[in-house]
């Protein structure tokens, strides 16, 4: 401990400690920073409490009953071995994780290749930057019904545009077969997705020092080779965590295809969150659903876990993000 | 062997000119320095002979080659960066061994030339390393050990020691000199340092606002600057000006009447000036001495004891800055006033239109 004047003094606690001496410590407690530091984040960390904790051990306990509509009573683990032995839960998980690496290897690529385009010296770059964030301004609902109209047989452009130029004979619901509904839904949540990664990978592409390419430019170095050993290192932290934080949100993924398909047609485009909502809030099976939403946590938490160990990696290895 | 030309080089940023017909010819082997000071365009000059950028006008040419629109590759250049622009995700080995990969040369080379340039720059312990690990020191020698395994014709310096410190500079400096005699290439090294310029150069181009002031050897500059600007450059402390009035002209000798009330006699070419015309006399600080009855006063406001020299710093009558560089141990203080005197021969003249009279010959004094 220190006095105020910064002269070290014995630690009070330590002689076992008389009335006064307890005191004293009450008080440095009171005055210590941590304790100030606590009394800070307290409202929030009860608030987290209520909305988080509370709802999440809420569920856990809902997973082992046989909670619906008209009561709840113990089951122990039925419901989790009812889910593992499910052929249709695990073709739902195994579509997610299809739907997952589908949409963030698109948008990762498509990110890659956007931020490159704009970061690169082309005339009205200013505008094409400005182009690109629609669908991240956009609110989500708004957009999604945006692309219904697209998918739309009878009055949508895709089908009338593909009809123009001889691909389809007739119009085409592109929403209404398994194939096409879940590939429609996969291009969509890339579109409402796409932009961030874009302008996330373009700060780190900014941020990569122009001295490293003129020096590889006198080096003979083409623009591919570059790219190749300059501009992907320089800017893996950013895709590693694009990456990771792209396979959180897709995971997580609900309103976009609630909106397009509700997760049909015949559960084309139902992943594991939709189809915990079915299960849990429209069939009203809320201890079935429950340990849906269990294992959706569970394995959002191993996904939160890689990022963070990722993080730590990146920090170590590249000093920052 | 490699000569450079530079001919009737211009470049122009929209509507601001930032050289102005450059014309300068570089021999083999030279080491040459391009200095002044910040926004002179002697990095925009070395970029251009990089081909980094493109000149507005004018050619460059390399052997006799005209390499104006040539990539740098095929000019057979290297450039060492201000930033030394390493890749930090790269070892010490991989960044030295970047260019002969771009040139896929096979790995037997590469290792071979790698290590014959670490053994040069004495980084074989450090090829492992990441950039980030290293001193300034030691990533300027992998910026320059990337530019060895080149072999080019020409190497380039823009600005390599600004970050380092004050004393790592003195070092690199030393070394730099040597490698530029152990390689024997050309070299074109670029900063605002006059200090690096007249330690390390063959010859040296002053540049200012875009335009060669002066071009030639250190102490050709240091004794026959062309102008104000050069004297005021070349050296440390800066070439003191005070202002004067031409009072009596003979063949090697001009009287003046200095601001200050005191009257000087310079041994000079005396050429074009007449008496009553308007001078500048340029002292250099290393060139006074205290004299009782010397005709310049000078109130000395601070003073900068460096042991073997004492700088005092302050301001003659005309209420000009004036710096003197005295012996170590000078009996002097701060807020005195003293007298200084300087030998005819080491003043320095200028006329109203900031052109330097010619100086005598140690041939002409005699």
């Amino acid at each position: 401990m220190t006095t105020a004047s910064g002269e070290l003094l014995p630690y009070e606690g330590a002689s076992g400690g008389s009335t006064k001496q307890k005191q004293g410590m009450l008080k440095g407690l009171l005055r210590s920073q941590a304790f100030f530091a606590w009394m800070l984040i307290a409202p929030a960390a009860l608030y987290l409490m209520m909305i988080v904790a509370w709802p999440l051990v809420e569920t856990i306990r809902l997973s082992f009953t046989n909670a619906n509509i008209g009561g709840e009573s113990y089951i122990g683990t039925a419901n989790y071995e009812k889910l593992l032995s499910s052929r249709k839960f695990s073709q739902t998980v195994s579509r997610t994780f299809y739907w997952m690496f589908l949409s963030v290897s698109f948008k990762i690529i498509f990110g890659l290749i956007g931020a490159t385009l704009l970061n690169a010296a082309i005339p009205g770059r200013a505008i094409f930057r400005m182009l690109v964030m629609p669908p991240w301004i956009v609110p989500i609902a708004i957009g999604c019904f945006g692309w219904l109209w697209l998918y739309n047989g009878h009055f949508g452009i895709i089908s009338g545009m593909l009809q123009y130029v001889g691909i389809l004979d007739g119009p085409f619901e592109f929403l209404a077969y398994k194939n096409s509904a879940f590939y429609s839904a996969v291009i969509t949540d890339v579109w409402v997705g796409l932009p961030m990664v874009t302008i996330f990978m373009l700060a780190a592409m900014q941020g990569v020092p122009r001295d490293l390419y003129e020096a590889a430019y006198v080096d003979g170095a083409s623009r591919w080779y570059r790219f190749r050993r300059i501009t992907i290192p320089q800017i893996l932290p950013v895709i590693i965590t694009m990456s990771i934080l792209s396979i959180i949100w897709t995971f997580n993924s609900f309103e976009i295809i609630w909106i397009l398909t509700e997760g049909g047609p015949r559960s084309a485009t139902t992943t594991l969150i939709i189809d915990t909502y079915k299960m849990a809030i429209a069939n009203f099976k809320f201890g079935q659903g429950a340990a849906r939403a269990v294992i959706v946590v569970s394995l959002l938490s191993v996904f939160s876990l890689v990022y963070l160990f990722a993080l730590h990696q990146i920090k170590k290895r590249f000093g920052a993000v | 062997m490699a000569t450079l030309q530079l001919k009737n080089i211009v470049k122009s940023f929209g509507p601001t000119t930032v050289l102005k017909d450059v014309n300068l010819a570089i021999e083999d082997k030279e080491f040459v320095v391009f200095v002044g000071p910040s926004g002179c365009g002697k990095t925009t000059l070395l970029r251009i002979v990089a081909g980094l950028e493109e000149a507005t006008q004018g050619s460059i040419l390399i052997d006799d080659e005209d390499v104006s629109y040539a990539h740098p590759i095929d000019r057979g250049i290297s450039m060492v960066f201000q930033s030394y622009a390493l890749y930090p995700h790269l070892t010490v080995y991989e960044n030295i061994a970047f260019p002969l990969r771009v040139a896929k040369r096979p790995e037997a080379e590469i290792k071979e030339r790698v290590n014959k340039a670490a053994s040069i720059l004495q980084l074989e312990e450090r090829l492992q390393f990441k950039p980030g690990q290293l001193s300034g020191g030691q990533r300027q020698r992998v910026a320059i050990g990337r530019s060895i395994v080149r072999n080019p014709k020409v190497f380039l310096f823009d600005e390599p020691l600004s970050n380092l410190d004050a004393a790592l500079r003195g070092d690199m400096r030393v070394e730099l000199s040597k490698l530029h005699r152990s390689l024997d290439t050309t070299m074109i090294y670029v900063t605002h340092d006059q200090v690096e310029a007249m330690t390390m150069a063959d010859r040296i181009v002053v540049l200012n606002g875009g335009v060669v002031e002066q071009c030639g050897t250190p102490m050709d500059l240091y004794l026959h600057p062309r102008n104000k600007f050069v004297a005021g450059f070349i050296g440390h402390p800066k070439m003191n000006f005070i202002p004067a009035i031409v009072s009596r002209v003979e063949a090697h000798m001009l009287h003046v009447q200095l601001k200050d009330g005191g009257t000087m006699s310079i041994a000079i070419e005396t050429t074009g000036l007449m008496a009553g015309d308007n001078v500048d006399v340029g002292i250099r600080p290393e060139h006074v001495q205290l004299d009782e009855s010397g005709p310049i006063s000078m109130e000395v406001d601070v003073l900068e004891r460096l042991g073997a020299s004492s700088i005092a710093y302050g301001k003659v009558q005309s209420n000009t800055t004036f710096c003197a560089s005295l012996p170590g141990l000078a009996d002097i203080k701060e807020n005195s006033t003293i007298n200084l005197s300087v030998k005819p021969e080491d003043a320095y003249v200028f006329n109203s239109k900031g052109e330097a009279q010619k100086r005598l010959t140690v041939l002409e004094l005699a």
